[in-house]
């Protein structure tokens, strides 16, 4: 159940035996079936989610009732509302599974108990959320700075194993395009090797 | 719109556990039902999905998944298996809510066999050391659930617990079954409540009444109760 979360949370820190146990005992094990939800729009967001086995996409609709998918997380990977995790506002986005997923939740105060009772799991968040920001920063110039061929490649570079996984209407909301560019790209991209 | 809680009712073709699912069908909770009883788990679930056909309501084959599954565990099983089970739920029960409504009765309903230093409550919290339990609806009989809704809310059901949102959450369901819940302090409470209830099936005993009596508290002043729920 947490054995890909240690091997991750290793990666950036050492822990050993106790410290592992201990963190054990704060997240939450959650099962989600394809097509339920971590997290409405409205909602607060009470839990980071690190995901074991499965997909989630947190996404967007405006107005018009045009869904923007803002992110995927598969395996290892975290997914939360930030804003609405640390502020305590109504989060503005959902989360969905897009497939039967296994997660491991952590709330605000069991977040905050586990730094404050092992100080060096600061350091592996300040890691994760820096990496996010990075990311977040270079999605946020993506689409006034790169082609729908270039952001479409990074996209296979940074999910390699998600493209089979991800509807392609989805991949194109995530790329801000529509689905015929997609298409047409993807054949592009084929045809030219 | 909020998402939609999973309440994982183990014991759930038991009498209080298929109560507390009928009750709880056209409720905003998703519901799984797990029994060890097949037949009759099935003939609840076609009963439910028969009444409410849009409901989301499932049939678990096992307490883990079940539990793995659900923000929140409703132990509607005997007192004597609560650790059996607990033994089995523990790793995916962490930081989740677990109900305890049982009570710790002998065969023949006259008295506890918890000592006075504790309640079924408090040993189902030292099974489960990483979850938060809550004692709930032990005073209820399974009856009085088909009643709630209908009735006027005469009968209170006593919640005791440690933590402070899980008494939240759980008060929310009973709201949503319909009765008015009662906040009774910390999980050590449920000594109180557990008595509560064995004076209760004396009383029913002794004088002859059927299950459709409840323990109502009333207060001369219109102050409303301290609950969580304002």
């Amino acid at each position: 159940m947490f054995e890909l979360l240690h091997k991750k949370i290793s990666a950036i820190i050492s822990i050993n035996e106790d410290e592992l146990n201990y963190c054990k005992t704060l997240f939450v094990p959650k099962k989600l079936r394809k097509r339920q939800y971590l997290l409405q729009e409205g909602d607060v967001c009470k839990y980071q989610a690190f995901v074991e086995k499965g997909m989630l996409r947190s996404y967007h609709i405006d107005e018009n009732g045009t869904e923007h998918i803002l992110q995927f997380a598969s395996e290892g990977w975290w997914m939360a509302d930030l804003s609405s995790y640390l502020t305590g506002e109504p989060s503005l986005f959902n989360i969905e599974a897009l497939e039967d997923s296994q997660l491991l939740l952590l709330s605000k105060f069991s977040w905050d108990t586990l730094m404050q009772r092992i100080p060096k799991f600061e350091h592996y968040f300040r890691i994760i959320i820096q990496n996010h920001l990075i990311a977040t920063q270079k999605r946020v110039m993506q689409s006034h700075t790169e082609t729908p061929e270039e952001m479409y490649l990074k996209f296979v570079q940074t999910y390699p194993e998600c493209i089979k996984r991800i509807p392609q209407h989805m991949i194109a909301s995530y790329l801000g395009i529509s689905r015929e560019t997609l298409s047409r790209l993807r054949k592009h991209l084929v045809s030219h090797g | 719109m909020a998402a939609k809680k999973t309440i994982a009712i183990i014991g759930a073709a038991g009498e209080m556990g298929s109560a507390i699912a009928k009750a709880l069908i056209n409720s905003n909770y998703r519901l799984l039902l797990m029994s060890r009883n097949k037949g009759n788990i099935g003939k609840l679930y076609a009963y439910l999905k028969r009444t409410s056909p849009s409901a989301e309501v499932a049939v678990i084959e096992c307490e883990k998944e079940a539990c793995w599954e659900a923000d929140i565990i409703l132990l509607a099983v005997p007192y004597k298996v609560e650790k059996e089970v607990a033994e089995k739920i523990r790793e995916v029960a962490t930081q989740k809510i677990a109900i305890d409504l049982s009570n710790p009765l002998n065969e023949t309903y006259d008295y506890l066999i918890t000592t006075p230093d504790t309640s079924a409550a408090e040993e189902l919290q030292t099974a489960l050391p990483n979850s938060k339990v809550v004692k709930a609806f032990n005073t209820i009989f399974a009856c009085e659930f088909a009643q709630a809704t209908t009735t006027e809310k005469q009968t209170k059901t006593f919640i005791a617990g440690n933590d402070k949102e899980a008494l939240e959450t759980v008060s929310e369901i009973a709201i949503a079954i319909g009765l008015t819940p009662v906040l009774c302090g910390s999980l050590s409470a449920a000594r109180n409540l557990e008595q509560m209830m064995l004076q209760l099936i004396e009383l029913k005993t002794e004088e002859n009444y059927n299950n459709l009596i409840g323990l109502n508290i009333h207060r001369h002043s219109p102050v409303t109760f301290k609950s969580v729920i304002r």
